[in-house]
């Protein structure tokens, strides 16, 4: 099943996707397909004005483009997506997922979906990534 | 020598602008870079700085800017800019601009964008920040020598000076049309004033709009962007070539609001996004009260800007509200004076809030010599501006004055 | 889409004895033909998709819950990313924090593996105004 992951660009959380038998739908996987894109010369992602247009379709005209263009990038994600698994209060959120109201909007268009959607807490100790490991793995093993 | 101009920003990759902004930087010979941070760092300066936002990418802003404020970064310029209306980005840009002025001696701009954004809007500022780290020399240039001239190609008019010795012997001015034309009106009534012939002129500066047209055809020993030169025309008019002072220049399409130390401008801020706001839409109104530009100031001294309503925030909006003023019986010198105060009102938000004024105030560009429009300024930032004498010639003093010192 | 060219991160946990540069022979070892970039915290693999992935599962049969792995979007040495072009990129701070996290997502695979359930912990409810007013009084 494809599986979002929410920081979209999470290391930790593509690794047990994939680990534990399921497509993650990563931030990776939308850049790549631009970068790959030889026709388009707009580096560093080669997200164009077109794609920040059609971010309208998830937020107004007067929504910060910023806020947009990562929600052209993540919608069709999330529209793709069986599952989701959302890291909630991460203290790394820096780079791609570095607008707030974007990722405040992404997690409410995983709830508009109604797919399965997983919230996990931060780990902070040992104890904390035992319960946030097994509670992953419970949650895909499920999936099936 | 390539110029490193660090960006502090948040969401240009995404609004697809980033290549724009690069593209711009590049245009000028400079090179956008970003300071180096490791996460360690983040918590530590978002901490120090006291301002703790929601959004990762700006805190990863504060941290970019606390390393240039150590000197662990070495940048020559800073470019800050954040997404047009995003409420929590526009209180970082703007405090950061101050951190980074009370830190460190490098120039900044700051900029709210849009994803419409064209590295041709960026270019004038780019080249701005180039001009200052690379002309530093050139720049604090106080005394005009030998036979100079000056062309300043403007979006409304053209204007030509002719100095020598440090002193104006001749100078004028036209609606610009054709550049090259307008141009060469301008430039031959300046020397027929000041007695001089072509061939005995040793330099000219070219800037505005204009500007590289009328370097190349003129062969002109300078062409620099109108910021730096305008602010150079404007100390030496104003006779404030030392200590810190603000340029305020309401243009006919965009408006500049700059600081200087010494001279030298150190922040500054240009057009934004609407245009509404300039001298393009006072013209707009004398034409509508039937009456020329001119007598726009004086008609306007005589009113109240309170018995009209009127917002010159967008130029289409503002004609409206002027239809309606005029429509409801208003007297035409409330409504010129409310025109004049509604576009001192919008530098005041617009322009005046992302730089931090400093004394005196110095008003110039060819809306200075609109009287109503200084009163409005003074009586927004409670002191009067000083306009100094020739103020609609800054662009042209400069660049006689600048073009000296290639002599 | 399994011809694609696919650019693989891979991060050893800071838990790990391993080294970026025994993972590195180690991948080269498997002699798959794919291109291996040393860096800081492990490896960097690119090839075609199937390729990239058989070396993954291979990494994984020796070091399961040390190395941790997720794509890229950029290739290797890709300029429109090259930390010496501009200076670090927005996601690098991230990977640094996950980099971190990765011991302890070590200790929770290695535990689930040995048989570990998740306990869903004790929810924490704020006191109610009354029992907060009798501690008040005691105190």
């Amino acid at each position: 099943m494809k599986v979002f992951i929410d920081p979209p660009n999470s290391l930790v959380l593509f690794d047990l996707v994939e680990r534990f038998g399921h497509e993650p739908l990563s931030t990776m996987a939308a850049i790549q397909e631009r970068v790959d894109n030889i026709e388009v010369d707009m580096p560093p992602m080669n997200v164009t004005l077109d794609d920040v247009v059609r971010g309208l379709k998830y937020a107004g005209v007067e929504v910060p483009s910023g806020v947009r263009g990562r929600l052209a990038m993540w919608g069709p994600l999330i529209e793709e997506a069986d599952a989701a698994i959302v890291m909630d209060d991460c203290p790394y959120s820096f780079g791609c997922v570095g607008c707030e109201r974007s990722n405040l909007m992404v997690k409410y268009l995983l709830k508009r979906r109604g797919i399965p959607v997983l919230h996990v807490s931060y780990p902070e100790d040992d104890a904390q990534a035992v319960s946030f490991v097994a509670q992953t793995k419970e949650f895909l093993e499920g999936l099936r | 020598m390539t110029i490193k101009i660090a960006q502090l920003s948040c969401g240009t990759e995404y609004s697809s602008i980033q290549y724009e902004i690069e593209k711009a930087a590049r245009s000028v010979g400079a090179k956008i870079v970003y300071p180096d941070v490791s996460a360690s760092d983040i918590d530590e300066a978002v901490k120090r700085f006291g301002f703790t936002p929601r959004s990762a990418q700006l805190k990863l802003m504060i941290a970019r800017a606390v390393r240039l404020a150590d000197g662990k970064y070495d940048a020559d310029a800073v470019f800050i800019t954040t997404c047009f209306r995003c409420a929590e980005a526009a209180l970082v840009r703007n405090e950061l601009r101050r951190f980074i002025q009370e830190n460190t001696r490098l120039p900044v701009v700051t900029y709210s964008f849009t994803e419409r954004l064209k590295a041709s809007q960026l270019l004038t500022r780019m080249e701005a920040l180039v001009t200052i780290v690379t002309r530093k020399e050139l720049l604090s240039r106080e005394r005009q020598t030998g036979i100079t001239v000056g062309l300043d190609s403007g979006s409304s008019t053209t204007k030509a000076v002719v100095m020598e010795n440090n002193k104006i012997i001749g100078k004028d001015w036209t609606p610009s049309g054709d550049v090259v034309a307008s141009a060469t009106t301008v430039l031959e009534n300046a020397l027929k004033m000041a007695g001089i012939e072509m061939k005995q002129v040793e330099a000219i500066g070219t800037t505005g709009y204009g500007r590289f047209t009328l370097g190349e055809h003129f062969h002109a020993k300078l062409v620099q962007e109108e910021l730096t030169v305008n602010s150079k025309g404007a100390v030496w008019l104003a006779d404030r070539q030392r200590g810190e002072a603000t340029i305020i220049d309401i243009g006919g399409m965009d408006n500049k609001a700059i600081t200087v130390r010494d001279g030298v401008p150190d922040n500054f801020t240009m057009g934004g996004i609407c245009a509404g706001a300039s001298g393009r839409f006072l013209e707009m109104t004398s034409k509508r009260l039937k009456i020329d530009v001119t007598q726009l100031g004086a008609l306007a001294d005589k009113g109240d800007w309170r018995n009209a309503k009127m917002n010159s925030y967008c130029s289409v909006f503002g004609i409206q509200d002027l239809v309606t003023t005029l429509g409801e019986g208003k007297r035409f010198e409330d409504v010129a004076a409310a025109a004049c105060h509604s576009v001192a009102e919008q530098v005041y938000e617009q322009q005046l809030q992302e730089i931090d004024v400093r004394h005196p105030i110095i008003q110039v560009g060819g809306t200075s010599l609109i009287s109503g429009l200084v009163t409005a300024i003074g009586e927004i930032l409670g002191e009067a501006p000083i306009v100094p004498p020739d103020s609609q010639y800054i662009g042209a003093v400069g660049g006689a004055l600048l073009s000296s010192g290639f002599l | 889409m399994s011809e694609a060219r696919e650019t693989r991160l891979f991060m050893i946990s800071p838990r790990s004895m391993l080294t970026p540069d025994q993972l590195v022979r180690m991948v080269h070892a498997f002699g798959e033909g794919a291109l291996v970039k040393e860096t800081c915290y492990g490896c960097l693999v690119e090839g075609p998709r199937d390729l990239v992935l058989r070396i993954r599962d291979k990494v994984r049969e020796d070091y399961r819950n040390e190395v941790f792995t997720k794509i890229r979007a950029y290739p290797c040495s890709d300029p429109r990313r090259c930390r010496a072009q501009h200076g670090t990129r927005p996601g690098f701070a991230q990977l640094e924090e996950e980099w971190a996290l990765l011991a302890k997502v070590q200790h929770g695979l290695d535990q689930v593996d040995k048989g570990a359930k998740y306990v869903a912990p004790a929810e924490k409810k704020r006191i109610s105004v009354n029992d907060f007013k009798k501690i008040c009084e005691v105190e």
